[in-house]
């Protein structure tokens, strides 16, 4: 089997990437989420369990987290969001939300940045939601604690906001109960809520892991119409290397908590260069849809035009 | 399942203190140094060579009314305990498997249990069977079954729906196979913890019998008609209460060290907690010939 | 809307199931043959179709993908090919066996010989917590009247065959990694050297790396002539080792063939958004527009 860097011209494709580096760094110098050099250590075992990330995030990109159970991607972005499992706790680097180091911040700076400036979305909506409340009636609640409104209008922006996020009757669906909703809707309601405080930073944590195949193709183009309408900066989690490519600009590959490999998507997806990321793509290869469908698309990927 | 118990700490000093008091129970009658029913005239007396414990308000000595007493209590709380066992744990897991009209009408009837009062109920029962300890016993062992019949059921239930257990008749397992197979395990524990508990209730629903005068006949000693008779001339002897009340409190407390070892070296948790100490005590096997080498 | 050439609508009626589903096989009497199969659940005015008259035929040796969402039937049909739900109308036959009318007893008895086994998708709760892996592998085998020493020198002959290492045993269910799970659940459903495999979203759960060891131990078992059946949301998950793929949808097949053509070519709105959605690493197969087009159809 050839690879796709055999059929590509890979100078191009580099030359290509850096370019798109310099553009993405001089349209926008304010970055919304820049993470340096993030160590995060379990302290109960002593041990070190992420060995250094980095990235920096601007509005309107997408980063793309790589790596299997276990690897570190969903602690980093727990060390992003402040909520750390207990005992663990970020022994080296920094973070910075929206130019403001996340190290001293108090727990009402926490509560005020959370919604506002960087939310996100995790697998199995449906244990974000409380069974006995109207799904509406939670995202209400998001809205009128953020934006501190009357009852009547943070309804009608709960509506709107459920029309947003592509859901056929909003009225109806604002009025029903989780347990009523299937998977990719309960998603779409939670994705939602945490779009409600207009956030700069929207973290997806596997988020469309459970979900069929169709659904999650809905909802990864509702993340990439939001990112394309609002400005909104994403951090993609996913054990899928072609989720992430789909809709990231940048990918980070973790494994055993170490960044193995990062770059823009298409360096990474056309010019590998560590084992774990062939072997992410070979398996693509070999076993996935691009056994059959890598020939007719090669040329021209979406991603192009991003850059 | 017995070793894995006996590795505990907790579980040694409970099956310890149990077969101390199956003991008292077997041995207790011949040990008495006295007659338990003689009485005399030296009554409410303190400790001295010939009463240790002293006497109670008939005279009677005290410890051998507690060594002799103990047989009737051990037996009395495992009638108890093993009544409602065997009543309420095997409809409740069968329930299960035996259709919706077995399933309701044991339902409906554990429900009836529940809301019955309890002392009348024994009254009547005991009226229509004649007052002895064994049909008071029995009576109270079907009343106190409701709670091994939903435990049992509601532990059956978790298992009974779960993928292992269709996988295992996707192989082709039949009911029997299955409950024997997978989920006995599951319901032991809980009805362990469960036993425990009824044993310890058991005793203290003698005692409470004896007060009234069902069952146990006056003369007659147990553990809790002590504590109930000593109780009435606390002015007196204010620590007479002391030795029977320690004893049920020891023989409860070790019936709930039990249940708790039980539970613990029993499923994925337990199994992971004898693995620990094994591993701790592995270590320290290695630590300890160290120093004594380089001495 | 920027409809494209490929994304020209078809009429779902269109695309029925091609009449023959035996002719990409092998000449061989099928390990399974489903006609016109119907499964309805619920009594009276609450009774909804599950599956309405779905057929197929899966040969020795051959590797069957069945493609549906959550809700399109594609659980029920494992359910009444392995006796667990009742079927409403149409034949079953397993191994040259019609079980449409098997009562309990005889079902017990087809499924202890164990040519038919089923792995389920989420090994942590198919495999009971409480036995060890060797009790759990054994079960089958003790089921089948084999004596304990017998099954335990049957199981570790096989293990090496799931990559599994003899010292699992002993271990309980919990104490192993996600990956080392699943090669249990599939050893289990194994060890009675079954002609037909049924899986349920076997590789779903897993990391590159497991899935990869698991989908080269079914091709081996392939090759020994054992016939697979995938089920999956994922036409992703099966492309690599599916010989043939069946679209399920709304309890109906809709799509029935090579996995090449079902690919490259699907005819159903339903399938070419399936194959749409799917991530691959060139972004999606299809645009956002045309998914969007397809998903109004369908609704339509």
């Amino acid at each position: 089997m050839t690879t796709l860097s055999e059929k590509l011209h890979v100078v191009d494709v580099e030359a290509e990437a850096e370019r798109a580096e310099d553009t993405s760094v001089a349209a926008d110098p304010a970055p919304v989420l820049s993470v340096r050099d993030v160590r995060i250590s379990d302290r109960a075992g002593d041990r070190e369990i992420v060995h250094g990330v980095s990235f920096v995030l601007t509005p309107g990109r997408a980063v793309g987290i790589v790596g299997e159970s276990g690897s570190g991607k969903t602690l980093t972005c727990r060390a992003a969001l402040g909520i750390l499992p207990a005992h663990f706790e970020v022994s080296a680097g920094s973070i910075e939300i929206d130019g403001r180091d996340i190290a001293g911040l108090s727990s009402a700076e926490w509560t005020a940045l959370r919604g506002a400036t960087i939310s996100a979305v995790f697998q199995d909506p449906a244990s974000y939601l409380n069974p006995s409340i109207r799904v509406g009636a939670q995202v209400a609640e998001v809205i009128r604690v953020k934006k501190g409104v009357k009852r009547g209008e943070a309804r009608r922006q709960a509506i709107a906001l459920l029309r947003a996020v592509h859901l056929r009757d909003p009225e109806l669906v604002y009025s029903q109960y989780s347990f009523e909703l299937s998977g990719g809707m309960l998603q779409r309601v939670l994705i939602a809520a945490a779009i409600a405080a207009g956030p700069r930073i929207l973290i997806a944590d596997e988020a469309t892991t459970a979900l069929d195949v169709t659904v999650q193709a809905e909802i990864l183009d509702l993340l990439a119409d939001l990112r394309e309408e609002t400005g909104l900066a994403l951090v993609v989690v996913s054990h899928d290397l072609a989720v992430v490519a789909q809709l990231c600009d940048e990918v980070l590959v973790l494994r055993q908590g170490e960044v193995v490999e990062q770059g823009p998507t298409r360096q990474v997806l056309h010019d590998p260069q560590h084992e774990y990321t062939r072997l992410l793509i070979a398996e693509h290869e070999q076993y996935g849809l691009d056994k059959f469908l890598a020939p007719q698309l090669a040329p021209t990927p979406d991603s192009q035009e991003d850059a | 399942m017995v070793r894995r118990v006996l590795a505990l700490p907790s579980g040694r000093i409970a099956v310890v203190v149990l077969v101390l008091v199956a003991f008292l129970a077997v041995l207790g009658p011949v040990l008495a140094p006295q007659n338990p029913l003689a009485t005399s005239a030296d009554t409410l007396t303190g400790t001295s060579g010939a009463h240790w414990l002293g006497t109670d308000y008939l005279g009677r000595d005290v410890l051998s009314r507690l060594l002799d007493g103990s047989r009737i209590s051990v037996l009395g709380s495992l009638e108890v305990a093993l009544t409602a066992l065997v009543v309420g744990a095997v409809p409740g897991i069968l329930s299960v498997y035996l259709g919706r009209a077995f399933e309701w009408i044991t339902l409906r009837l554990a429900d009836t249990l529940v809301a019955l009062p309890f002392l009348l109920f024994a009254v009547a029962v005991i009226a229509l069977l004649g007052n002895g300890i064994s049909q008071a016993m029995l009576v109270t062992g079907v009343l106190v079954s409701p709670l091994f019949y939903r435990v049992s059921r509601a532990a059956t239930l978790s298992v009974a729906r779960s993928q292992y257990v269709e996988a295992a008749v996707i192989a082709g397992a039949s009911v029997g196979w299955v409950v024997r197979r997978h989920v006995w395990l599951k319901v032991l524990p809980p009805i362990a913890v469960a036993l425990a508990q009824t044993i310890g209730v058991g005793f203290v629903i003698v005692s409470s019998l004896t007060f009234l005068g069902i069952g146990v006949q006056p003369p007659a000693p147990t553990w809790g008609g002590l504590l109930a008779s000593d109780l009435a001339y606390l002015s007196r002897r204010p620590w007479a209460p002391l030795a029977p009340a320690v004893l049920i409190m020891i023989t409860v407390w070790a019936c709930n060290l039990l249940a708790d070892a039980i539970r613990d070296v029993s499923g994925e948790a337990g199994r992971a907690l004898v693995n620990n100490r094994k591993a701790r005590a592995n270590r320290l096997d290695k630590a300890e010939p160290a120093p004594a080498g380089g001495a | 809307m920027s409809t494209e050439s490929t994304a020209a609508p078809v009429e779902p009626v269109a695309t029925t199931p091609s009449a023959d589903p035996v002719s990409a096989v092998p000449s061989a009497e099928p390990v399974l043959q489903v006609d016109g199969l119907e499964v309805h659940y619920g009594l009276r005015r609450r009774r909804r179709s599950a599956l309405g008259g779905v057929s197929l035929s899966v040969a020795p040796g051959e590797t069957v993908g069945i493609i549906g969402e959550t809700g399109s039937g594609k659980s029920t049909l494992a359910r009444a090919v392995l006796g667990l739900v009742r079927a409403s109308a149409g034949s079953i036959v397993v191994d040259g066996e019609d079980v449409g009318s098997y009562s309990p007893r005889q079902w017990r008895a087809l499924r202890r010989k164990g040519v038919i086994q089923y792995v389920f998708q989420d090994p942590l709760r198919s495999l009971d917590p409480d036995l060890t892996i060797e009790a759990s592998l054994a079960e089958p085998l003790l089921l089948q009247g084999v004596s304990r020493e017998e099954a335990a020198t049957r199981i570790r002959a096989f293990l090496s065959r799931v990559r599994l290492d003899e010292e699992l045993l002993d271990r309980l269910p919990g104490e192993l990694s996600g990956g080392q799970r699943q090669r249990v659940a599939v050893a289990r459903a194994l060890v009675t050297d079954p002609r037909l495999v049924i899986l349920d979203e076997p590789v779903s759960a897993l990391d590159s790396a497991n899935r990869v060891q698991i989908l080269q131990i079914l091709k081996e078992l392939r090759a020994e002539g054992v016939a697979l059946v995938f089920i999956s949301h994922d036409l992703g998950s099966v492309a690599g080792i599916a010989d043939r793929i069946a679209v399920l949808y709304r309890g109906e097949l809709v799509e029935v063939g090579a996995a090449r053509d079902v690919i490259a070519s699907p005819q159903h709105p339903y399938t070419r958004l399936l194959v749409g959605s799917a991530p691959t690493l060139h972004t999606a197969a299809a645009d956002r527009a045309e998914r969007a087009a397809l998903r109004a159809l369908l609704h339509a």
